[in-house]
């Protein structure tokens, strides 16, 4: 019952119908009430923290959730730029699996060339080349090869464990350079250099994102790529840039990391949970369903903030990964369902 | 401005040993609207490919705007200003309106973009050609079909087109949106764009083409005013055969009633029905989207189950309440979606053709595949399928050998009624006198045939008798050859109601 029957009618001066036809509007009604819904929710959970955990309101760990969210926030816009580019469909759409065992990598990387004693110039080349390796192998497998995402990085994510653990023999690879001295102590305006780092990076990303052509282009290629490359887009490119760019996101991190242990330690990995919550959930506040660098901002710190009042409450850590993958089923489920169906 | 929008003369590229075009010429002036028919296979989109420059020609050349173009790619032309308006809706579902009018060629502010200024340039242009207003921010997915369409030409206009290119522009549209179409068409080829019109329908042809190239066999057989030469000699200059008339006649008697379909109800969609279709009568049937028309075809395939009524073949009564009952009841089918349900496009033309009919090959349980191929090659000789060989898959097809291939398969099962959803709907002319053709042999045997169409020419033309349904009930019945497509689409809007010519 899909296609239009109709000799149709009426007089030639109609001019072409309005927009806002019924089941439109209700599914923009029904977009609405989510997104309203999110940010409700959203709030109402930080009333109670705030209500309930005591010294959860406090400036201090206000900046502390920031800057426990910086790893976070660095790789959910890695992951966020990669759905973006991709397509948001979660089955066949992109995502990167490998991001927070990539930046495992990249830590072991930084730690063990770092206790080498090479120059840290050397070092951070050396971090950056690796990230950008495993982004180029997922770009090679993606585009290349034309492997569903969701399972050629689950193969690199596995090719990236491996290696991080060949390279640490599952150790902690404690690690001191310059550059971690001066994130771990910097401060400019009284705030932490970690902090100032989520700052500036969501900045950029939502300028660069949100206010260049990249923006249009990135989102054409990733909403219909037949529509983008009609419009003269190299639709291969782009999507091979987005997985070279969560490669650099995972080198990034990886640095954000080491600081903050002043160590290289198993189980990066175990982030990919959060770091996918975050980058779905930030599809919630966006009308058209889809990624957003101010939406990936968002609910990367909400996540942190979650954490961070169950552990002010007391409740266990473990309550805390079955939340994020409890979000991640809902969030899946309600955006999936308010997405009208294409094609 | 003497200068033709496009000149190609002697086009000629060649796949292999199968020549798609040879010396064809194109040429279109500027502010004129110049129409390009032609059968499927005759080089209509081969020579559109080479203009866009995605296919290089072996042979020819190619001005545009006077400017010798050696070779053309898909940027060079485009730059030129010969724009494309693909078939598909090639826009993204969650871009805004103004994206998608500005994507790859944004208005930027320095490096960054320079939202306001697309969003009034957008609406602007929507505002001016279509007398639409459209908020630059709506999402894409939210638009009718007909307006998503207004968002492609607004592309090509946003980037200051000389030509528009439109391959089957109207294919979705309903007929109100056709005309506002048509209405935008006229209003550019007057501010001097030349537009070129892809069509497989001749009444839009004539309606609104001041020049047409008709195409065949790879080459350029004529360049007419429509409306001096007419339907039927363009019609005539497309196929080969010179087959004279578009709607061949049937010369047997009508027979006694075999479907009786009395009171039939559905509740929400059609209520009362009752109809009868003779052996040997072709019977339209037709009605605006909504109208209830649709779900009553669909009652009859056995794919919605009707709440009262009852339906009668052959003076037996039978209940169609799954399609395999339909099947059985001696109901043959070609629902309109021919892809989803009409042929399984990933299985052979054998395996389709034989399908429906299989028990008749086979022997103690299997299927005998000699018997089975000599069946299938009868059919394809006798349905002109154009297809290498039998076991070539349905895929690979054109649409209308896809849709003669829906029909074969019923051919084997001697079927008392069919049931048609719009057979002819994107189907090339050629191939649509071929589906006519077999139609009345089917109908010549003694088979009575129910026809949903919403194409007028092909209801007045084709028909014995036309039923039209309005708001859930007959609003009419017609005898064809009496009734012109004025009647029936007042009567299918409700703004006039009788029965004339044939009674029940």
């Amino acid at each position: 019952m899909t296609a239009a029957t109709p000799v149709a009618a009426s007089s030639a001066a109609d001019p072409l119908p309005e927009t806002g036809t019924g089941p439109n509007r209700r599914k923009a009604l029904a977009a609405l009430a989510i997104r309203l819904g999110a940010l409700l929710t959203f709030a109402f959970i930080m009333l109670y923290f705030a209500l309930t955990a005591r010294g959860f309101l406090s400036a201090y760990n206000a900046f502390n959730v920031v800057e426990q969210s910086a790893i976070l926030g660095v790789l959910a816009f890695g992951t966020a730029v990669v759905i973006v580019g991709g397509g948001a469909e979660v089955q066949t759409g992109g995502i990167d699996l490998s991001i927070a065992a990539n930046a495992g990598l990249c830590a072991a990387v930084f730690a063990t060339l770092s206790t080498a004693g090479f120059n840290p110039t050397v070092v951070l080349l050396a971090t950056l080349g690796t990230g950008l390796a495993v982004g180029a192998l997922n770009a090679f497998a993606v585009v290349g090869l034309g492997i569903l995402p969701l399972l050629a990085t689950l193969a690199v994510m596995n090719v990236a464990a491996g290696l991080e653990l060949t390279l640490t023999e599952n150790t902690v690879v404690s690690a001191a350079s310059p550059v971690l001295a001066f994130l771990q102590t910097g401060r400019f305006l009284g705030v932490s250099t970690l902090a100032w780092t989520l700052i500036l990076f969501s900045a950029l990303m939502i300028l660069v994102v949100h206010h260049t052509a990249v923006g249009p282009r990135l989102y054409a290629v990733g909403g219909h790529p037949e529509a983008a490359r009609a419009a003269g887009l190299d639709v291969g490119a782009y999507v091979a840039g987005t997985y070279l760019f969560s490669g650099f996101c995972a080198a990034f991190a990886s640095v954000l990391l080491v600081s903050r242990l002043s160590a290289s330690t198993p189980g990066t990995g175990e982030l990919l949970l959060s770091v996918l919550a975050a980058a779905l959930l930030g599809t919630v506040f966006s009308r058209r369903f889809v990624p957003t660098m101010g939406g990936t901002l968002l609910s990367t710190l909400f996540i942190g903030f979650l954490a961070n009042g169950f552990q002010l409450l007391g409740v266990s850590s473990y309550w805390v990964a079955g939340v994020q993958g409890a979000l991640i089923l809902l969030v899946v489920a309600v955006t999936s369902f308010a997405r009208p169906q294409e094609h | 401005m003497t200068a033709l929008a496009i000149d190609m003369t002697g086009i000629s590229k060649a796949f292999g040993p199968v020549k798609a075009l040879e010396g064809a010429d194109l040429k279109v002036a500027y502010g004129t609207i110049h129409g390009l028919v032609g059968a499927n296979g005759a080089g209509k989109s081969t020579i559109i490919k080479v203009l866009a420059g995605i296919l290089t020609p072996d042979a020819g050349t190619i001005l545009i705007d006077g400017r010798r173009v050696a070779k053309p790619t898909p940027a060079s032309v485009e730059a030129l200003g010969v724009h494309f308006i693909h078939q598909e809706r090639l826009l993204v579902p969650t871009a805004t309106v103004a994206e998608a009018v500005f994507l790859n060629h944004e208005i930027r502010f320095g490096p960054f973009l320079d939202g306001r200024a697309m969003a009034r340039r957008a609406e602007a242009l929507i505002e001016r050609y279509f007398d639409l207003r459209l908020p630059a921010g709506t999402l894409v997915r939210d638009l009718t079909t007909a307006q998503q369409k207004i968002v492609q030409i607004t592309r090509a206009l946003a980037r200051k087109a000389g030509v528009l290119v439109l391959d089957e522009p109207t294919a979705a549209l309903v007929r109100r949106e056709v005309d506002s179409l048509f209405r935008v068409l006229r209003r550019l080829r007057d501010d001097g764009i030349a537009v070129v019109f892809i069509s497989h329908y001749m009444q839009e042809i004539l309606d609104l083409c001041d020049e047409v190239t008709v195409m065949r066999n790879g080459t350029d057989v004529g360049r007419v005013d429509p409306k001096e030469a007419g339907i039927d000699a363009i019609v005539g200059m497309m196929i080969d055969s010179g087959v004279g008339e578009m709607y061949p006649r049937r010369h047997h008697a009508v027979g006694a009633p075999v479907l009786e379909v009395q009171g039939l109800t559905l509740k929400g969609a059609f209520c009362d029905v009752s109809l009868t279709v003779h052996a040997g009568e072709v019977v339209g049937l037709t009605g605006l989207l909504g109208s209830g028309v649709k779900e009553l075809i669909e009652c009859l395939f056995g794919l919605d189950r009707a709440d009262g009524g009852s339906i009668r073949i052959d003076g037996v009564e039978v209940r169609l309440d799954a399609p395999n009952r339909a099947v059985g009841a001696g109901v043959g089918m070609v629902p309109e979606d021919r892809r989803a349900h009409g042929v399984a496009i990933g299985l052979s033309v054998r395996e389709n053709a034989s399908l429906a009919s299989l028990a008749r090959y086979s022997r103690n349980g299997f299927v005998a595949r000699g018997r089975e191929n000599a069946a299938v090659d009868g059919l394809i000789r006798d349905l002109s399928i154009k297809t290498p060989h039998r076991d070539a898959l349905v895929r690979n097809l054109s649409g209308g050998n896809q849709q003669k291939v829906a029909l074969a398969k019923w051919l084997g099962c001697q079927s008392r009624v069919y049931v048609l959803d719009e057979p002819t709907v994107a189907v090339d002319v050629g191939a649509k006198v071929e589906i006519y053709a077999l139609l009345n042999r089917l109908a010549a045997e003694g088979a009575a045939i129910l026809f949903l169409s919403s194409d007028l020419l092909e209801l007045t033309g084709f028909c014995d008798r036309v039923l039209v349904v309005y708001r859930g009930g007959l609003n009419g019945a017609f005898d064809a050859a009496a009734v012109d497509g004025d009647t029936l689409l007042a009567a299918a809007s409700g703004t006039r109601s009788e029965t004339r010519g044939i009674p029940e």
